[in-house]
């Protein structure tokens, strides 16, 4: 956080009251902040690609929902349905070694089943109401923006550990911003725009950093374990198993079924789901987790879903008799377990409906603009002293406005062109950043928001043309009005600085 | 199997006034300095932690606060921007002098360690903090990992926060080198959970 909102109170300020806040040394501030801004600096542009990439991925749900608009769109299903379905799904390849089949539910209307063909290719079918397979689902867009978020498109052990990297970073970000920072009561409401440049981003990062401070405890806290949990794994087993990780891992899966290749008849979800529902018949099952299909050692996990809780939900074990083995303990278990099953849903938002994740999207694109304007501070603060880095300005604020552009590119191209999205990622987040070399800052930020609005209205209007008359879901054409709303909104947003940029 | 989510998202939404007025309050004792500047404080606290309670149990007790604070901050900020100020460019306001960032003098070697120290002794004595509370602290061996955990960039963050800003970096070498030893050496001695 930047102190330099000092500025003297104009007359529509409040008075000065008694401090409530403890007077901090200046000198502790002062060196707060230097060590505040250097690591600021140094992650500034990982932090922004991890902020701005969560923020988008709170909706994953829905762009799934969004790439496949056609039906069927399922409220519920029937344990039968279930059952048809992953007998169909593994006839495409009956020696799988496991299958994921997911369950129709509110934010995701669909039954499907995932897994590996007989050509180790991965493949996801859809099934209807009576659980006929209808087709296969294909939904780059959201798998590419989600691996993007989660391991940076990086192998997943390294991507992993730099996003939790990222995540430590942020986190200390805010306790070193929290602490260089004397005049938080003072300050919470004051948000003055115009005039100095400095002043005007201090309180915009100031003000979004101290009322979204639980938001970004949580995130960065969830998000850094989340992504370091391999290493911190790894270390443990390293400790107190000789290095074995499975060791470490098998304390949080439940009861275990002894592996036995020899051949079975296939398990029946049926009976599985019928032996869950009479044993915990307010658990709702959202997905089931098959392994070893057809052989002697074959069993569910099925997970379930319990109202009113924060957790992913419980998971269960059933043997292939469809025999209940027991619980892995993430409702009913110790606090270790609850507190584990709840750091997905706290990091991405799944907890409280449509409300909080318009809520994560918006605290999320704030921290998004945190990061912008602290570098943005650095700069202006040396333009003030003399020291002014022309190539950096530029160079940062085309990478800023180069996400949302190569978002809305590559979510275009995904719906014409059979290149995966990464590839469109990259090259448009290159062609963006490239801008630096030619436009001045305000050019490069008023035409990369022009552009990224075309491209958000193109994708919004290729979308409707291509599935407009199979949209069954309306979630489809829900997101496709946000895109266009978001795009008048970009598009307004320049309207005050067009004019001097065509002055330039 | 189905189960809309819209009921609790309305609950939540139905709970969302209450720390708008909480903040509205605090905004009323910032913008005047009266007598009744303290009882606004202390009621708009109180205010928040009765809807969080209350939150607790609608909705779940660590799902509701959860969704009142999601919600409460994204209001608040909401707020906040409504009380946006805009300045005159050319019309200068006079200004305190601002703090700025220490000035240190530019030296290889103390960045280098500097950076040492923040990322990788850091990161290993924040390991060893999480490891010495999975290994070697009661209760269940579940909560225990994840409670070390969840120390672990915690931990790491604050050490990164501090070496960064100290300005006696042999000192916080020597610290953190020292926590490293004791509380790897902990765990990997007693070596079994």
């Amino acid at each position: 956080m930047d102190a330099a909102t000092t500025e003297t109170k104009t007359k529509t300020s409040p008075k000065p009251g008694k401090p409530i806040w403890p007077k901090v040394p200046a000198d502790f501030v002062r060196a707060m902040l230097a060590g505040h801004s250097a690591l600021g600096l140094a992650f500034a542009a990982l932090i922004y690609l991890v902020c701005f990439s969560g923020s988008i991925a709170v909706f994953t749900q829905e762009y799934t929902r969004w790439e496949q608009p056609a039906g069927p769109v399922l409220q519920q299903t029937t344990p039968q349905a279930v059952d048809k379905a992953f007998r169909q799904a593994l006839t495409h390849n009956p020696t799988a070694h496991d299958l994921l089949i997911q369950l129709p539910e509110a934010v995701r209307p669909r039954l499907t089943v995932h897994l590996d063909d007989a050509n180790k290719a991965e493949r996801t079918f859809v099934a209807d109401a009576s659980g006929a397979v209808v087709g296969e689902l294909k939904t780059p867009w959201t798998e590419f923006q989600a691996e993007l978020h989660t391991v940076l498109h990086l192998p997943r052990a390294w991507g992993g550990f730099v996003v939790g990297l990222t995540g430590v970073a942020l986190l200390s970000s805010l306790v070193s911003g929290v602490l260089s920072h004397p005049r938080v009561f003072k300050d919470a409401f004051a948000f003055r725009w115009g005039g100095s440049k400095r002043l005007q981003e201090a309180d915009l990062h100031n003000r979004i950093s101290v009322w979204g401070l639980p938001f970004h405890l949580v995130v960065s806290l969830t998000g850094a374990f989340l992504g370091l949990t391999v290493i911190i794994v790894g270390v443990l087993a390293l400790a107190t198993f000789k290095g074995d990780t499975a060791k470490a891992y098998a304390l949080f899966t439940g009861p275990t079924v002894v592996d036995d290749p020899r051949p079975a008849p296939v398990l029946d979800l049926a009976k599985t789901l019928e032996t869950l529902r009479a044993a915990h018949p307010q658990a709702r099952p959202t997905y089931l987790y098959v392994e070893h299909p057809g052989e002697q050692g074959q069993h569910v996990m099925v997970n379930a879903v319990t109202p009113g809780r924060l957790s992913r939900g419980e998971t269960f074990v059933v043997d292939g008799d469809g025999k209940l083995l027991g619980e892995v303990g993430y409702e009913s278990g110790t606090l270790g377990q609850k507190v584990l099953s709840s750091m997905t849903p706290l990091h991405f938002g799944w907890f409280g409906g449509w409300p909080v994740k318009v809520a994560y999207l918006l605290l999320g694109l704030g921290l998004t603009s945190v990061t912008s304007s602290g570098v943005a501070i650095w700069l202006a603060r040396r333009r003030d002293k003399g020291r002014p880095a022309p190539r950096w300005e530029r160079v940062w604020i085309a990478f800023v406005w180069s996400q949302p552009f190569a978002y809305a590119v590559s979510a275009l191209a995904a719906l014409v062109l059979p290149a995966p999205p990464v590839t469109v990622w990259i090259a448009a987040t290159l062609a963006a950043s490239a801008t630096a070399i030619v436009w001045t800052p305000a050019a490069i930020s008023v035409r990369l928001r022009l552009a990224t609005a075309l491209g958000l209205l193109a994708a919004a209007g290729v979308h409707a043309a291509l599935n407009g008359g199979r949209m069954a879901d309306p979630v489809g054409w829900i997101m496709d009005a946000t895109l266009v709303l978001t795009a008048l909104l970009l598009t307004l947003s320049t309207a005050r600085r067009t004019t001097a940029v065509a002055s330039h | 199997m189905s189960g809309p989510l819209a009921p609790s998202a309305l609950v939540g939404l139905a709970l969302t006034p209450l720390p708008l007025v909480a903040v509205l309050m605090l905004r009323r004792a910032w913008d005047r300095n009266g007598p009744d500047r303290p009882w606004l404080i202390a009621g708009a606290w109180a205010l928040l932690a009765a809807t969080l309670v209350a939150s607790g149990f609608l909705l779940g007790g660590a799902r509701g606060p959860s969704i009142v604070l999601a919600l409460g901050s994204t209001l608040a900020l909401v707020l906040v921007a409504t009380g946006v100020e805009f300045r005159n460019a050319k019309k200068k306001a006079p200004r305190e002098l601002a703090l700025e960032p220490s000035e240190r003098r530019r030296i290889a070697w103390r960045g280098w360690l500097r950076g040492f120290l923040a990322g990788p002794l850091a990161g290993i004595a924040a390991l060893g903090c999480g490891l010495a509370v999975a290994i070697c602290a009661p209760g269940a061996v579940q909560s225990r990992m994840v409670i070390g955990g969840l120390l672990v960039p915690f931990l790491w963050a604050g050490g990164m926060a501090w070496t960064l800003s100290d300005d006696k970096i042999l000192r916080a070498t020597a610290v953190l080198t020292g926590v490293s030893v004791v509380t790897l050496g902990a765990a990997f001695l007693k070596g079994a959970l």
